[in-house]
């Protein structure tokens, strides 16, 4: 948080670019991801799988830029980044046996997604 | 007074008061400006939009029952849909005016209630009670910054809640005017006011700390490093679990559901469900004339707040790093009249930032008054798995604003430096947690 300092490739490319700082830089990228993200959907034309890969695209850019400079798990001490994680294994295996493995799911739900039983790829 | 702490004298604590007071004023005007005044033109717009649509269609069940020509009909039955369509606009107007007003209004209160309890409670204090030597924790110069106030502000959350049942009908009966037994709402008033006692007294213990007495931890994992740090992302850690049951359920509730984006994929053949997202973004899907189909402007609170929130976070950097700059010197132009000396910077930082998030919670709730007119309720799948999960982000930013209220008070009488502003830095942690669940809830609800 704004008083740390790192060093890696994306740091070298833009703190103290055009005489700002990384933490500006990171505002502007959150910034055009999001017009990116909400115009998106206004393109009518677009197919929901390319839908999909853009809000998930720009969550993961926006989830990285807030999580390592705004909140600055990159530069502090790993232990932090781990605490981060940890739940994320839990968080895995919620959305994969709860949130994906609805008996009565959508069709073709691939059976990877159905843990303990192939029999919850059901067809609707 | 040790060498450890600032003194804060009452008057400083009667600032908070007339902060609390400040805050109600503006809560006042508010709500006679928008809730009443804006909100009543508002209305009585609408109410000719309602005659003016039931004329439209009385005029065009009379031409069907008549047998008018096709031509004439069909040209009535615009009428009718375009007095229809002109009828719910003025509805949404009045209802963005008035849910507007008594948000600002409700905010306020309970902005007022919490800073102007809290100074209230530290201002009769006699002023040598607030010197080191009161405090808790012994009169050395080598004291830690921890804290018992959670646990009596937890002790508080708990008998609230254990009385909240009884305090909510209670409650709805007075609105009503049923006959009501005030006794109902003893156990959760009894929690609220061991909650003040508990904010009041952390304040008191935080307030004069001037970055001495950090307590560091001594053992793995977290060897070295400030403790509230680590206590902080535990508690985000338990945080990223609670929404993520949120984001499961809706996920398994959202497989099952056949809704516009799956007919258009071909995996169903008939929408059955209309979701948050129908109603508020340009091309949802329709559900036998119920309802869907937003467009820009049903979007735009949602896309405003998302833009609102990632300027809070980048205000809230700006704070931090202008209270740790031990350098730091004022602009030049307007940013410099803003921003005269570091305190006012810091201070004016994190004023912008409870601007922002109070302006996301006035948006939700116009967003949210707009989707219930619409149809689109608690009562429905889709709509309880939406409420719940925007309105428990909405929570967090709500007790963040408050937590920031204080944040406010400290910078404008205390002040932050290099020294102390981990408080802002620990609170930042928080409130980008808030901003990093929007990101998943966003799409997740809104654009999907």
């Amino acid at each position: 948080m704004g008083e740390h300092e790192t060093h890696g490739i994306i740091e070298n490319i833009f703190d103290g670019l055009l005489g700002k700082d990384i933490y500006f830089w990171n505002f502007i990228v959150l910034m055009v991801f999001t017009l990116f993200e909400v115009a998106a959907v206004f393109f009518s034309g677009i197919p929901l799988k390319t839908v999909w890969a853009i809000l998930i695209g720009v969550g993961i850019v926006k989830g990285y830029g807030i999580s390592a400079y705004f909140m600055h798990l990159k530069g502090d001490p790993r232990i932090y980044t781990r605490t981060a994680l940890f739940p994320v294994v839990f968080v895995l295996l919620m959305l994969w046996g709860i949130g994906l493995s609805n008996p009565e799911g959508v069709t073709g739900l691939p059976a990877w997604c159905t843990p303990l039983s192939s029999d919850y790829a059901t067809n609707r | 007074m040790s060498s450890s702490e600032a003194h804060v004298d009452n008057s400083i604590w009667m600032r908070a008061v007339l902060m609390g007071s400040t805050f109600l004023i503006i809560g006042i005007l508010a709500f006679a400006t928008m809730g009443v005044g804006m909100a009543n033109i508002r209305h009585h717009d609408y109410e000719e939009a309602v005659h003016h649509y039931e004329d439209a269609k009385h005029d065009y069940e009379e031409a069907k029952a008549n047998n008018a020509s096709t031509e004439e009909i069909a040209q009535l039955k615009e009428e009718k849909d375009e007095a229809h369509h002109h009828e719910i606009d003025a509805h949404l107007s009045y209802l963005t005016w008035r849910t507007a007003g008594i948000t600002i209004l409700l905010m306020c209160i309970t902005y007022a209630s919490f800073i102007g309890l809290g100074g209230f409670v530290n201002s009769i204090q006699p002023d040598e009670d607030h010197s080191h030597a009161s405090s808790s924790y012994g009169g050395d110069d080598h004291e830690h910054h921890g804290s018992g106030s959670p646990i009596i502000f937890a002790l508080g959350i708990m008998l609230f809640l254990m009385g909240f049942p009884e305090f909510q009908a209670t409650l709805s009966d007075m609105l009503s005017g049923n006959e009501t037994e005030l006794g109902g709402i003893g156990l959760s008033m009894l929690g609220l006011f061991v909650i003040v006692l508990g904010v009041s007294n952390w304040w008191r213990e935080d307030l004069p700390f001037i970055g001495n007495g950090e307590q560091i931890a001594t053992s793995a994992p977290f060897e070295g490093q400030h403790i509230r740090k680590a206590g902080l992302w535990v508690f985000i850690m338990s945080e990223i679990m609670v929404f993520a049951t949120f984001f499961s359920s809706y996920l398994r509730m959202r497989t099952e559901w056949c809704t516009g984006w799956q007919v258009e994929a071909g995996n169903c053949e008939q929408v059955d469900m209309l979701t948050a997202s129908d109603f508020l973004r340009p091309g949802g899907a329709e559900l036998g004339g119920f309802g869907g189909q937003g467009d820009f402007m049903t979007l735009l609170p949602g896309a405003v707040n998302t833009f609102a929130l990632i300027i809070s976070s980048y205000t809230i950097v700006l704070a931090l790093k202008t209270a740790k700059n031990a350098n730091w010197e004022a602009p030049e132009g307007f940013m410099g009249k803003l921003m005269p000396t570091k305190k006012a910077a810091v201070r004016n930082y994190l004023i912008a930032t409870l601007l922002l998030g109070s302006m996301f919670i006035v948006l939700k709730l116009i967003e949210w008054s707009h989707l219930v007119a619409e149809g689109f309720t608690i009562g429905t799948q889709a709509g309880s798995i939406f409420y719940i999960s925007t309105g428990a982000h909405g929570l967090h930013v709500f007790i963040g604003l408050l937590v920031m209220l204080y944040l406010v008070f400290k910078a404008d009488t205390v002040e932050f430096n290099e020294d102390n502003a981990q408080g802002i830095e620990y609170f930042g942690l928080y409130w980008h947690f808030v901003d990093l669940a929007w990101v998943v809830i966003f799409p997740a609800f809104y654009l999907y």
